[in-house]
């Protein structure tokens, strides 16, 4: 437990060694950029022109760098957004758009994970059978289509053919009302279907590896059954992939998907990241930067940790 | 009996007959009468207000900034045309608002909106009592007038909009603590308050271009004692040597250029080494005559570069410097009354052109403005700077429009219901005659507006077929199958998009002469003949040209659009005048006299494709190519070099690639059997991105597609993009000074050139050879003869080809079944309408049962 801690504390500083160090490369890089450009002689230029001058853009990157800093230890200051939402505070508009988007991938996850994982057992156990290749068939072809096509083929039939469901979101922010709940189900639809044939691809190729485990031949011989040595042993087994893909999907939670929020009127945070680099909007993608790269760290963190846990033969920092 | 009974049967028939015909007989909004209350003719038809008119709009980008100070973009100014009224407004002419000479429903008039009346013009009072103003001597009106505002008007809380309002949303719009963004439009345009630029740059020094500021050359300034020049007014000059230029460099430095091609395009480095060693903090050195040489030294002796020293004032910057600490009390918007403004002008402003630039406003909410701004600390020895949510969600919108907003979420939808506080629905002004039914109605019948994101145009138009959309703008799939719709309107745009075709030679000789290029095999010189470009010219059909690559498009032949007008207070456009329609037979040598003298009917045969005399003059391109050495031909009959035209691409797209698989196919059509056949390709270039406009002003590349607009009240202004080598794209190969023309204007002929006809159409005093001066700007000259210049002018460029005119702007979309529009025929200002004016053949209920009725789609 010792070790565990030592190494978890030094994971700790080198991920916020490593986030310090990738925020200041993005923060020079994206400064980098030209402002968007004005037509010739366009007289807002000036304007543009004194904004950016007040703000410190035409600093040294290390001294708008420390600024950055500055404010955000000293005020928790991340910025007001100059672009995308002039005049709001970009932390506040991240947080009004999040919700959506985890909510939305919440619904998702918890749909497709246990059909992945469930259809992933069926076709291991029926292993080379007409299920199987039938599993194993549709799990490839949903993982080669893009999600977007998904999408669109759920607003054609579902949505204008046979009108089940709205083709956007429900606007507002009452997310566990039964209207909402049927407006979010076609964005749900369409982050699944991949999401479902992943876990399927995944847990068969594992479980069909373990199954085949000479101590597999041992619990059988044992006396167990086969859904006794499959559950005891073959599945626990499996789970050292299967679950940090599961926390992967987790963190994915808080990123949104770009096409699918746009496709249905998602407002979340999806596009966010793009769109303020092409804005460019500075503080708007310092803020993601930094959040998203600290998620992303310290997710790495928790899976590796988690091994440990998931494994008892995997012992993290301990001495050889 | 039987005869009774085939009499019964035949009126029972001619009954059928005549229901059927009736039924078939659709009303002007294509629903049956049955559908529409039928109101007596002449009578006002309020509607029915327990009813929901709902209309509801899609957007790409839902707009997050609409305060009048600060919003950027047209996106963002969507909510302003619901929650704000300006002080006048466009409004029909129908039959309470007659306009002499125009059939109802074909133009516009302008009425007091905000305001309670026309503004007054009070010039000479305002100069003798106020000299603060500047007004100068001899103006007697044009600079200050006083506006009564309507005492009706409120916020949406019903709180009174008082003159008080007005001036002090205009001093926080201009003060320069804030950097307001839309400051700039209130003194850098048009619409051009007393001071208020002085108000706003106080105490600093601004730098501007001379190429979009004075444009003055050398001869024009002043020298001052220590050698450096100033402008007339006193501002010092100075030379851009590491500061950017906008305009003639396109955002880059000199020094940048230099620094990057060095003795490949300049000469005298070790001049240029000197001004640098002058620049002081800004990259800016004093201009005299010692610097000026300098200068010339290193732009125009090599001819790789390809400037002169007429093009050295684009290199001069003029510095204002601003008198500190200016009261807002000289801005030139003051309360005369309670409900009475006025407001005082720097440069003249009348009629028209007035009222059109008071149909916005600028006011404010106090309570909200003044709690909206939040500061933030600069960087070590700057200001900080001060930013504005005002207007950037509900709680911060307070609305004194037809509507107010009632709901909004970041980037997902904004909703926007009946202002019950808004004086037009109460004043009995804000009615229209239906130019139809003869009767009147009230304006604004939508009772609220639901607006909403959909990014993707398949969800659109799915959203529309189910009848959850008014719109659907048609994308280049939809035309075959909805072009046809009586449900599809067309809207004009306002650009024309021409080839630019590169005849730079020196450029061009540039390329051939690098080590890469093989003169055995490829030229590019030949692409200079004028009979190779005029033969590019009539090679293709600029209709089909649109309609395959851009159906909303359609083919253009002039420089000039269908949509611009000549004269704002009839609405009358150029392009019908007879003087645009000689301009065009002239250029594509159509006879009106073949037509009998009909102007129209010689227009309309304008094609701009002629395959046989295309032939020829590739022809008569490839002797006069092969007599000058740019081409060899092994057989004597055909080129034995390709010519590969680079078609300049900021970023690959579906639109280029097909746009060059036409141009090439229909290119080998008709260079088959000359002797250029299978020699002459388009060819996408590497992506330049922003630098593409560069790329093609430089010539280093060849074509592209591309295209000018201006205001669509002032077709004369346009001429300035053609003549003028800071927008020119063919500076760098069309002299506009070089070229000379005489007209007879009102008996007397005068000779200028072309950019001085140019500048004196658009209100500058120019001077022939003979030092007699003339101007021929808005209200100097009938309009008459400036449409003549403006023709003359509009021929002379088309005839240099280096435009060639090919696709006019244009968009096409549904309408849905729920309303319909009271007008078909578009109109410049005012469109088909819009929200004012649209009308519901369905309630929403009605409207909601008849989608229902359908299966929930709906057929266009």
């Amino acid at each position: 437990m010792k070790y565990m801690f030592k190494y978890a504390t030094q994971r700790i500083l080198l991920m916020l060694m490593t986030l310090l160090i990738i925020s200041f490369m993005c923060f020079v890089l994206i400064r980098m950029l030209p402002p968007a450009p004005l037509e010739p002689g366009d007289p807002h230029t000036a304007v543009i022109e004194a904004r950016r001058a007040a703000m410190g853009y035409n600093k040294p990157y290390l001294v708008q760098f420390g600024i950055f800093l500055r404010n955000i230890f000293t005020k928790w200051d991340w910025g007001i957004s100059d672009k995308m939402y002039f005049g709001r505070e970009v932390a506040a508009v991240f947080a009004e758009k999040l919700p959506a988007s985890m909510i939305v991938n919440v619904y998702s996850i918890v749909l497709s994970i246990p059909i992945g994982i469930a259809l992933g057992i069926w076709a291991a156990l029926k292993k080379n059978t007409m299920t199987d290749h039938l599993i194993s068939t549709l799990t490839m072809v949903v993982i080669s289509v893009p999600s977007f096509v998904y999408a669109f083929l759920i607003q054609y039939f579902l949505s204008h053919k046979l009108g089940w469901f709205p083709f956007l979101m429900k606007g507002g922010t009452d997310f566990f009302t039964w209207e909402m709940f049927v407006s979010m189900l076609p964005p749900v639809m369409a982050l699944s279907f991949g999401v479902i044939a992943g876990f399927t691809r995944g847990t068969r190729a594992e479980l069909t590896e373990v199954l085949t485990s000479e101590f597999m031949l041992l619990a059988r011989t044992k006396g167990l059954t086969k859904a006794q040595a499959t559950i005891r042993h073959a599945l626990k087994n499996c789970m050292v992939i299967i679950i940090p893909s599961i926390f992967g999907e987790f963190i994915g939670i808080l990123s949104g998907s770009l096409i699918i929020e746009k496709i249905f009127g998602v407002p979340g945070v999806g596009s966010l990241y793009i769109t303020s680099i092409n804005g460019p909007d500075y503080p708007m993608f310092m803020m993601l930067t930094v959040f998203y790269t600290a998620i992303g760290l310290l997710s790495g963190i928790v899976v590796d940790i988690s091994y440990g846990f998931i494994d008892p033969r995997i012992r993290m920092g301990s001495r050889k | 009996m039987k005869n009774a009974l085939r009499l019964v049967a035949v009126l029972l028939l001619a009954c059928m007959c005549v229901s059927v015909l009736a039924a078939c007989g659709k009303s002007n909004n294509g629903t049956t009468k049955g559908d529409e209350p039928g109101p007596s003719s002449g009578v006002y038809v309020p509607y029915d207000p327990n009813k929901s008119y709902t209309y509801k709009d899609a957007v790409v980008q839902l707009s997050s900034n609409w305060n009048p100070h600060t919003y950027q973009t047209s996106d963002e100014s969507y909510p302003v045309d619901f929650i704000t009224a300006g002080l006048y407004s466009f409004v029909f002419n129908d039959a309470l608002h007659p306009v002499e000479g125009k059939d109802p429903y074909s133009g516009y008039a302008i009425v007091p909106e905000m305001a309670a009346s026309l503004p007054v013009d009070v010039t000479t009072e305002i100069r003798a009592q106020y000299p603060k103003f500047n007004i100068p001597e001899s103006a007697t009106e044009g600079y200050a007038y006083t506006i009564d505002l309507n005492p009706n008007a409120t916020w949406e809380n019903g709180e009174k909009i008082t003159a008080d309002d007005y001036v002090w949303s205009m001093q926080q719009l201009l003060t320069p603590k804030y950097l307001n963004y839309r400051a700039t439009d209130y003194f850098a345009g048009a619409l051009c308050i007393a001071n208020a630029e002085n108000y706003y740059y106080q105490g600093t020094t601004a730098y501007k271009e001379n190429s979009t500021a004075g444009a003055y050359s050398v001869e024009d300034l002043v020298k001052n004692a220590d050698g450096v020049y100033c402008t007339p007014d006193g501002n010092k000059m100075y030379i851009a040597i590491g500061y950017g230029l906008d305009n003639w460099l396109g955002g880059n430095s000199l020094y940048a250029y230099v620094s990057h091609y060095g003795e490949g395009y300049f000469g005298n480095l070790e001049n240029f080494a000197t001004l640098v060693a002058m620049c002081d903090d800004n990259g800016l050195v004093p201009l005299t005559d010692e610097t000026n040489a300098l200068l010339s030294s290193v732009t125009t002796s090599n001819p790789a570069w390809g400037e002169t020293d007429a093009d050295l004032f684009n290199y001069y910057i003029e510095s204002v410097e601003y008198a500190p600490d200016f009261s807002a009390d000289n801005i030139g918007v003051f309360k005369s009354g309670e409900y009475q403004i006025t407001v005082v002008l720097g440069k003249s402003l009348t009629g028209f052109n007035l009222l059109y630039n008071l149909s916005g406003n600028w006011i404010v909410y106090r309570p909200y403005y003044e709690n909206s701004w939040t500061y933030q600390e600069g960087a070590e020895g700057e200001e900080g700077i001060w930013t504005t949510n005002y207007c950037t969600s509900l709680e911060t919108t307070m609305s004194y429009g037809p509507y107010k907003m009632t709901q909004f979420q970041t980037d997902k939808s904004m909703r926007f219901e009946k202002n019950e506080n808004w004086y037009g629905y109460t004043d009995g002004k804000h009615v229209f005659v239906d130019p139809v039914d003869g009767n009147t109605y009230s304006m604004y019948q939508t009772t609220a507006i639901d607006t909403q994101v959909v990014a993707e145009a398949s969800t659109r138009k799915l959203m529309f077929l189910s009848g959850q959309l008014m719109g659907y703008g048609l994308q280049a799939e939809d035309f075959d199958a909805y072009r046809g719709s009586e449900y599809c309107y067309a809207t004009p745009g306002s650009t024309i998009y021409f080839f630019i075709f590169n005849g730079y030679k020196a450029a061009i000789d540039e390329r051939e002469a690098a080590a890469d290029f093989d003169t055995t095999k490829y030229d590019l010189q030949t692409m200079t003949l004028t009979s190779f470009r005029k033969a590019v010219a009539v090679t293709y059909d600029k209709d089909l040209f649109a309609s395959t690559i851009s159906p909303a498009r359609s083919g253009a032949f002039g420089l000039i659009g269908d949509a611009y007008i000549y004269d704002p207070a009839t609405g009358a456009r150029y392009r019908d005048t007879d003087q645009a329609k000689l301009a065009l037979c002239e250029f594509y040598s159509v006879d009106p006299a073949d037509f009998g003298g009909d102007l129209d009917k010689a227009v309309d045969s304008i094609t701009g494709y002629d395959p046989e005399k295309a032939k020829e003059l590739y022809n008569e391109a490839f002797e006069e190519a092969l007599k000058a050495g740019f081409i060899t031909s092994a057989d004597g009959e055909h080129a034995d070099q390709e010519l590969v035209i680079e078609y300049c691409s900021s970023a690959p797209s579906d639109f280029i690639t097909k746009t060059l698989d036409y141009l090439n196919e229909k290119l080998a059509e008709v260079t088959n059997g000359t002797a250029w056949e299978g020699k002459i390709k388009f060819e996408e270039s590497a992506p330049y991105g922003n630098n593409w406009s560069n790329m093609i002003k430089s010539g280093m590349s060849d074509t592209v597609l591309g295209g000018w607009n201006g205001s669509l009240m002032d077709p004369f202004g346009l001429t300035d993009l053609y003549t003028n080598p800071s927008y020119q794209y063919d500076a760098k190969w069309f002299n506009a000074t070089a070229v000379v023309k005489t007209m007879e204007i009102e008996g007397e002929e005068i000779t200028l050139n072309l950019k001085q006809w140019s500048d004196a159409l658009n209100g500058a005093t120019v001077k022939d050879a003979d030092g007699k001066e003339y101007c021929f700007g808005e209200g100097i000259v009938d309009v008459e003869v400036r449409l003549n210049i403006l023709a003359m002018i509009e021929a002379e460029v088309l005839s240099t080809y280096n435009y060639i005119p090919m696709l006019l702007d244009g968009g096409m979309s549904l309408l849905s079944k729920q309303v319909f529009y009271v007008v078909e025929e578009y109109n410049a200002v005012l469109g088909r309408g819009g929200i004012t004016y649209m009308r519901y053949n369905y309630d929403d209920v009605a409207w909601a049962a008849y989608v229902e009725e359908n299966g929930g789609q709906i057929a266009y």
